[in-house]
């Protein structure tokens, strides 16, 4: 019985052996020279699915597969694309085995459920073939490297990228506009039965004594609403302020100008300055030339205005808007000649340049809630409201993210750091 | 005969650039000129660049293509020019609906995604990775976040400016005035740089080959100014007399 078992042993033994025995170059037998690929012993399948990239434009497909537990340092994959029915392979890109896992696409949480098990991978068709046309059907394949040799391809996989409705990944964005509205019909409510406080506003306090200035002295207002077009924020504000400041000068009838850059502001512009005179109980001060296009050309709308500021030397200029480069070149002309001057824009960088030459300048949010603050309308207050909750947010936002993030580092929580920063992400 | 022109051309740069720079003493008929030539010049070339890029492309030739859809757009911008006629002028509403509906629909989530959830995101960011932060760029990040608040205190409106939210929106003005300062000195810098390519110019049209354009185009400003200083004050002041 044990002389049976050893037999039984050695024969298994020697099965087992058999493939490695024979494996090896028989004694003086010349070896066969055959390529890396041919003596791997397990054949990679790679299991690709191809599919659109979610919540785009359709510029992009995704492309997935499984992680092999077999690739090591030396492996790396290879992808290839085509928008030909045969032939016509252009490389994708490639990239070695411990990259483009399932985790690395960035995407928050709630919209990609990324798993270390798989590769993952984003195809950029626009950086491939230009402008991408929707649509087109792609074929794509996947070749496995090993160190430098491709051992193995995966099957041609077809998929087609297309623009999709909803963007997922921007939930957050949904939902903090949908709390902000719901903020802002609070606020009209309340503003409609309490009224709302906003602070003093220096700059804003100084157009009631710029307008009774021009009066005084019997010279015209110039009121330049900049270089923006309507779709702006900074030359929508603009039109407030117009509208209160025309209301002023119709009443203590003064004369305003509005030289204009865009047709389309300026068309708005007379609607507001004509609604203005007839509140103001004026209608027949209302004059069509108030309100002149000059033209769209920057510099030479600077130049022209500059022209007319030294000729007919207002009493008083205001700018508001959308300023670039000609913000100096207005603002140091209606300086020297000896106007009382009020600037406000949102763009920063033209900032300084009215700072050192107007009296008063309105920074950025200053110019939003100018209108608001002249006409204390409980629409324009209450929107002046949820900008207010909007900086409070950021504002707790920043605060409240950073002493999470700082604790989540410290105590090697990554899902509350993940979940932080996805919830703040822009996408 | 390009050789003439280039010469030509010469003379009118440095002619108009002068001209315009005449207006730093004060204004003059030369400025004027150059004023309403430049006026001119640019609605021209924006009247063809409109024709060009905007009218042919995408409004001519598609209807001679058969694509009617183009004909939507196209009236809605037509309907604007119905400003210049009252009876019809209410046509232009629709035109205008449509415009600020189309700004504030594009606008709305941009501004959210950029001025709002970016600026969060932004400050918290760099503290997502602490462990490979040099010192330095923790505390340039710190500074960011403080810096971030301490600014939107200075634009809170809500609540007056005094006591604790005064120091805070004093720490923010602070912030402000720093970034004026160097986007100041940043923005002169390039504007210099203009100036130098203008002062270029002028010297390359200062040679024989020229005809020295820029001296005796100067010299003549110089003269006018002078002539025209003599005139003036031989003639008799009438605003008090009258």
């Amino acid at each position: 019985m044990k002389n049976n078992r050893i037999v039984c042993g050695l024969f298994t033994l020697f099965l087992a052996a058999a493939p490695v025995l024979a494996a090896k170059p028989a004694g003086h037998a010349k070896p066969v020279s055959r390529p890396a690929a041919k003596a791997s012993p397990a054949p990679r399948t790679v299991g690709l699915v191809a599919e659109d990239m979610p919540y785009d434009v359709g510029g992009a497909l995704l492309l997935r597969w499984p992680v092999n537990p077999a690739d090591d340092s030396g492996t790396s994959y290879r992808v290839y694309i085509s928008s030909q029915e045969k032939g016509g392979w252009l490389q994708g890109t490639e990239f070695p085995a411990s990259a483009n896992k399932g985790t690395d696409i960035d995407l928050p949480f709630w919209a990609w459920d990324g798993s270390a098990s798989e590769h993952a991978l984003r195809l950029d068709l626009n950086g491939l073939f230009g402008d991408a046309s929707p649509g087109t059907v792609y074929r794509v394949k996947v070749s496995v490297l090993q160190n430098g040799a491709e051992v193995a391809e995966s099957e041609v996989k077809t998929a087609r990228a297309y623009g999709n409705w909803f963007r997922l990944d921007r939930l957050n964005n949904l939902v903090m506009l949908i709390i902000i509205v719901i903020v802002f019909f609070l606020a009209v409510s309340h503003a409609k039965r309490k009224g709302l406080f906003i602070r003093r506003i220096a700059g804003l306090d100084a157009i009631d004594e710029a307008i009774g200035r021009a009066t005084e002295m019997g010279k015209p207002i110039y009121y330049v609403p900049g270089i923006g077009d309507m779709t702006l924020v900074s030359t929508i504000a603009s039109t407030f302020i117009l509208g209160e400041v025309s209301k002023k000068v119709a009443q203590y009838d003064s004369f305003i100008k509005v030289p204009h850059y865009d047709p389309i502001v300026m068309t708005v512009c007379k609607e507001v300055v004509k609604q203005s005179y007839l509140e103001a109980g004026r209608p027949d001060s209302y004059r069509e030339d108030i309100n002149q296009f000059i033209s769209q050309d920057q510099f030479s709308y600077a130049a022209s205005i500059d022209g007319m500021i030294t000729r007919e030397k207002p009493a008083a200029c205001f700018f508001m808007g959308y300023f670039m480069a000609e913000s100096l070149l207005l603002s140091e002309v209606g300086a020297a000649s000896g106007a009382i001057q009020i600037a406000g824009t949102d763009i920063e960088y033209q900032l300084p340049f009215f700072f050192t030459s107007c009296d008063y300048t309105l920074i950025g949010e200053e110019l939003y809630a100018a209108g608001a603050y002249l006409s204390k309308e409980p629409m324009l207050l209450s929107a002046l409201k949820v900008q207010d909750f909007g900086k409070l947010v950021v504002m707790l936002g920043v605060s409240i993210g950073l002493v999470l993030v700082l604790l989540g580092q410290w105590q090697h929580w990554h899902s509350l750091v993940n979940f932080v920063t996805d919830i703040f992400k822009a996408n | 005969m390009s050789h003439t022109w280039m010469i030509a051309g010469g003379w009118l740069a440095a002619g108009l650039t002068i001209f315009i720079f005449s207006f730093l003493y004060k204004d003059n008929p030369f400025f004027k000129i150059a004023e309403h030539l430049y006026l001119g010049a640019g609605m021209g070339w924006w009247f063809q660049v409109y024709l060009y890029s905007i009218w042919i492309p995408k409004v001519a030739d598609p209807l001679r293509a058969h694509q009617w859809a183009v004909l939507v757009p196209a009236v809605l911008g037509v309907s604007l020019v119905t400003q210049f006629f009252p009876k019809i002028s209410w046509v232009s509403r629709y035109g205008f609906t449509f415009l600020m509906g189309y700004g504030a629909g594009l606008a709305i989530p941009t501004m959210l995604s950029t001025n709002f959830m970016s600026q969060i995101y932004g400050c918290i960011q760099p503290f997502t990775d602490v462990s490979h932060m040099t010192r330095l760029g923790m505390l340039n990040s710190l500074i960011v976040a403080v810096g971030t608040i301490a600014v939107l205190f200075y634009f809170f409106f809500s609540v007056e400016n005094k006591g604790a939210v005064k120091k805070i929106s004093n720490i923010g003005i602070y912030f402000l005035m720093a970034y004026f300062g160097t986007t100041f000195g940043n923005t002169v810098m390039a504007r210099f740089s203009l100036l130098y390519g203008r002062f270029d110019e002028l010297y390359s049209y200062s040679g024989a080959n020229y005809f020295y354009a820029t001296q005796v185009l100067l010299a003549g400003m110089v003269a006018y100014f002078l002539v025209h200083g003599l005139l003036a004050k031989k003639k008799p002041e009438g605003g008090a007399a009258n």
